[in-house]
C-alpha cells in the first residue's frame, strides 16, 4: 500500500453557520501541517476549491435546517465512515436554535423586516437529530486543542468522548474568582467543560456554548441560582442563547 | 533547632535573600481572594490572608504534569522528565503545612511516587503563623492545625515590630543564615516570647465543630448510613470545587497524549475529582458512586475515616476551603455537626 493510500480522507461540510469553526482550523498553523501527515483533506470550502465524495471522516459544521439540507446530510452519512458534529451549531443547534422560539412569519419579520421574497427559514436541528453522529466537538467556536486531541485519538482508533463535567472544574484550577461571587450570572455550573474555562478566565461569563450537562443536578442548580437571587426563568435567555434546541427537546420529553 | 529575629522592615531583604537561589512563591491578592504566585518582592505579598483559592499542593503535585515520554512500538517509558527549580513556599499557613504532611504521607509511602519525590526535595516551606482566626468556615482548632507543630523548614511568628523565626530543618538552617538581617536569639527567650503571643492568640480562636478530635473517628464509623448524606447529595452540583481546593485531595487521572506525527507521545497526569460522575465509572457501564450523595459521603470519609485507619491521620486540615468554594453552600461545619448531633442523640 502506498503512503498516499494510507492517509485518512477528511471532508468538511458546512450547513447553517458562520463557518467560524472551519476558520479555527486554519489557526492551527504547524499543528495543521502535522495533521496533514496522516490526513488528506478532500473537501474544505474555506481553504480549497476541489470537491470529492470519497472520504472517511466528515466534519459537519452548522445546524440542519431545510429539507434539502437533510437530504445532503443523509448522503454524507452514507459516504462517511465517521461523522463528527463540529461546533455548537452542529452539536447542540447553537445560536440557530433561537429560531425555534418563533413561527416562520415572525422569524422572517425579525430578520428581514418588510422584505417580500420567498424565504425558506427551515427548522434548526443539531446534526444528531437527523443522522447518527459518531463524535462531538463542542464549542462556539471549537477549541483547537480539543480538535487536535480528538482527531489524533480518532486516528488512533480510540475515538473521543468530550468531558461530562462542568466548566467550574476547569475554572477553579485556573484560580478564577467565581463570577457568581462578583454578582454575575455564569452558565459554568451547568455547561460541559473542555474549553479550559476560556471565557471566565478572560473576564467574560460562560455562555453555555458547549451545551448543558448530560446530568445536571436539578435541585442543586436551582438552589444555586436562588442563593444568588435568581430563578431559572430569570436567566432563561442565558439558557436559550445556545441551548434552545435542548431546552425544547427536554420540554417535549 | 534555632531561633532568629527579623525586623519587619527587613522583610523585603529576606525575600531578596531567598530569591538569590530560589524561586519564591507567596500569597498574593487576586481580586477579593488570594492565590499562591511567584513574587519579586515583599510588597506583592499579603501576609494576612484568607486561605488561597488553591492550596500550595499545586507546587508539589501540579494540576497537569508531564511524567515522561514514550515511543510508539516500544513498551518502555522514558525516565521522568519532571523538572523543578528550587522553590520556597513563603508564608504558608499551618493548616496548609498539615496538608503538605498529608500529601507527603501518601506519596512518600510505598510505593513511592518518583515524580512527587523529585519535586518535594526541591521545595522549602517557610510558614507564617495565623494570629487571628480567618472566618466561620475554618475548623483548624478541632483539627489541631492552628498552631505550628511540624512539617515546616522555618516558621515566622508576628511579634509586633519583628518576626520570630523558628528554624526547624537543615533546609531551613541553610536558608535563614548568612545575612545580618537574621539576628540570632537565645532559644529560651524566643520560646518564652512565642508562648505569650500564643496564649493571647488562642483566646481568639473558636471551636466550631461539636465533636472533638478524638470523637470524630467514632462518629464517622457510625454515620455511613446517615440521612445527612442524602441531603448533601441533593444540594451538590458536582462542580468539583471542593476537591480541587482541598489541600489533601490527591486523586489523579493519567492519559497518553500522542504527538501529531503519531511517532510517540507524552504521559500526563491531571487532577481528578471523586465528585465527578465519571470518576467511579468502570467497564460494563457500571458506576460505583453514581449518586451525588454517595460521592459526597465518599469525600468526607476520605477525610475523616479511611486515612485515619490507613495512616492514623485526619486528612481534613480545617482550612475551610471546601465550604468557601462550594457552589451549593455545602458546609463541612454543618455536615459534620449534623452527623455529630445524630450520633449523640442516639
Amino acid at each position: 500500500m502506498s503512503e498516499d493510500k494510507k492517509k485518512v480522507r477528511i471532508a468538511f461540510f458546512d450547513f447553517a453557520c458562520c463557518e467560524g469553526c472551519q476558520l479555527q482550523l486554519t489557526y492551527l498553523n504547524e499543528a495543521f501541517l502535522g495533521v496533514l501527515e496522516h490526513c488528506e483533506i478532500v473537501n474544505f470550502r474555506e481553504v480549497i476549491s476541489d470537491k470529492s465524495d470519497d472520504y472517511d471522516i466528515a466534519f459537519i459544521e452548522g445546524s440542519i435546517t431545510r429539507e434539502c439540507d437533510v437530504e445532503r446530510l443523509k448522503k454524507i452519512r452514507k459516504n462517511a465512515t465517521y461523522i463528527i458534529a463540529y461546533g455548537s451549531c452542529a452539536t447542540i443547534g447553537g445560536i440557530n436554535g433561537l429560531r425555534r422560539r418563533y413561527t416562520d412569519e415572525e422569524a422572517k419579520e425579525i430578520v428581514y423586516p418588510g422584505r417580500e421574497f420567498p424565504l425558506e427559514a427551515g427548522w434548526p436541528r443539531p446534526v444528531h437529530e437527523v443522522v447518527k453522529v459518531d463524535f462531538f466537538l463542542h464549542g462556539c467556536p471549537v477549541n483547537n486543542d480539543e480538535v487536535v486531541l480528538a482527531l489524533k485519538s480518532i486516528l488512533l482508533g480510540k475515538g473521543y468522548t468530550p468531558p461530562t463535567h462542568a466548566v467550574c472544574v476547569e475554572c477553579k484550577l485556573k484560580e478564577n474568582v467565581c463570577l457568581f461571587e462578583k454578582g454575575q450570572v455564569c452558565m459554568g455550573p451547568v455547561t460541559r467543560a473542555g474549553c479550559d474555562a476560556l471565557c471566565p478566565s478572560w473576564g467574560n461569563t460562560c455562555y453555555g456554548c458547549r451545551g448543558i450537562l448530560d446530568n445536571p443536578a436539578e435541585q442543586g442548580q436551582t438552589d444555586l441560582l436562588e442563593k444568588y437571587g435568581y430563578t431559572v426563568d430569570d436567566i432563561k435567555e442565558k439558557f436559550d442563547l445556545y441551548n434552545t434546541c435542548k431546552m425544547e427537546a427536554d420540554k417535549n420529553e | 533547632m534555632r531561633y532568629v529575629y527579623l525586623e519587619k522592615s527587613d522583610l523585603d531583604k529576606m525575600i531578596q535573600h531567598l530569591k538569590k537561589e530560589h524561586r519564591v512563591v507567596a500569597p498574593v491578592a487576586k481580586e477579593n481572594l488570594f492565590v499562591f504566585a511567584d513574587v519579586e518582592n515583599a510588597e506583592e505579598i499579603t501576609l494576612e490572608y484568607l486561605p488561597t483559592i488553591l492550596p500550595p499542593k499545586k507546587y508539589f503535585f501540579p494540576p497537569k504534569q508531564v511524567l515522561g515520554e514514550f515511543t510508539m512500538g516500544e513498551t518502555k517509558m522514558s525516565s521522568t522528565t519532571v523538572e523543578v527549580e528550587p522553590t520556597v513556599i513563603f508564608a504558608a499557613h499551618t493548616c496548609d503545612i498539615d496538608g503538605m504532611e498529608c500529601l507527603h504521607t501518601v506519596f512518600r509511602n510505598d510505593p513511592v511516587d518518583p515524580y512527587y519525590k523529585k519535586i518535594e526535595k526541591e521545595i522549602a516551606v517557610i510558614g507564617y503563623e495565623c494570629m487571628f482566626p480567618c472566618d466561620e468556615c475554618a475548623t483548624c482548632v478541632t483539627m489541631d492545625t492552628h498552631v505550628p507543630k511540624a512539617g515546616y523548614d522555618a516558621m515566622m511568628t508576628d511579634a509586633g515590630d519583628k518576626f520570630i523565626i523558628h528554624i526547624n530543618s537543615k533546609k531551613g538552617d541553610a536558608l535563614i543564615s548568612n545575612n545580618p538581617i537574621f539576628k540570632e536569639v537565645e532559644s529560651g527567650t524566643a520560646k518564652e516570647e512565642i508562648k505569650k503571643l500564643r496564649a493571647a492568640k488562642l483566646k481568639k480562636f473558636d471551636v466550631k465543630l461539636k465533636a472533638s478530635y478524638s470523637e470524630l473517628p467514632g462518629i464517622f464509623a457510625d454515620s455511613y448510613d446517615s440521612d445527612v448524606w442524602e441531603g448533601v447529595g441533593k444540594r451538590c452540583v458536582s462542580c468539583g470545587n471542593c476537591t480541587a481546593v482541598c489541600p489533601t485531595c490527591y486523586c489523579f487521572d493519567m492519559y497518553d497524549e500522542v504527538k501529531l506525527d503519531i511517532s510517540g507521545g507524552e504521559r500526563k497526569r491531571v487532577w481528578d475529582s471523586c465528585q465527578l460522575e465519571e470518576f467511579a465509572e468502570v467497564a460494563g457501564n457500571e458506576n460505583f458512586r453514581e449518586e451525588r450523595s454517595s460521592r459526597q459521603r465518599h469525600r468526607y470519609y476520605r477525610k475523616f475515616d479511611y486515612p485515619v485507619k490507613k495512616y492514623n491521620k485526619f486528612f481534613c486540615t480545617g482550612c475551610g476551603r471546601c465550604t468557601r468554594a462550594c457552589m451549593a453552600e455545602i458546609s463541612l461545619v454543618e455536615t459534620v455537626n449534623d452527623i455529630t448531633k445524630e450520633n449523640k442523640n442516639v
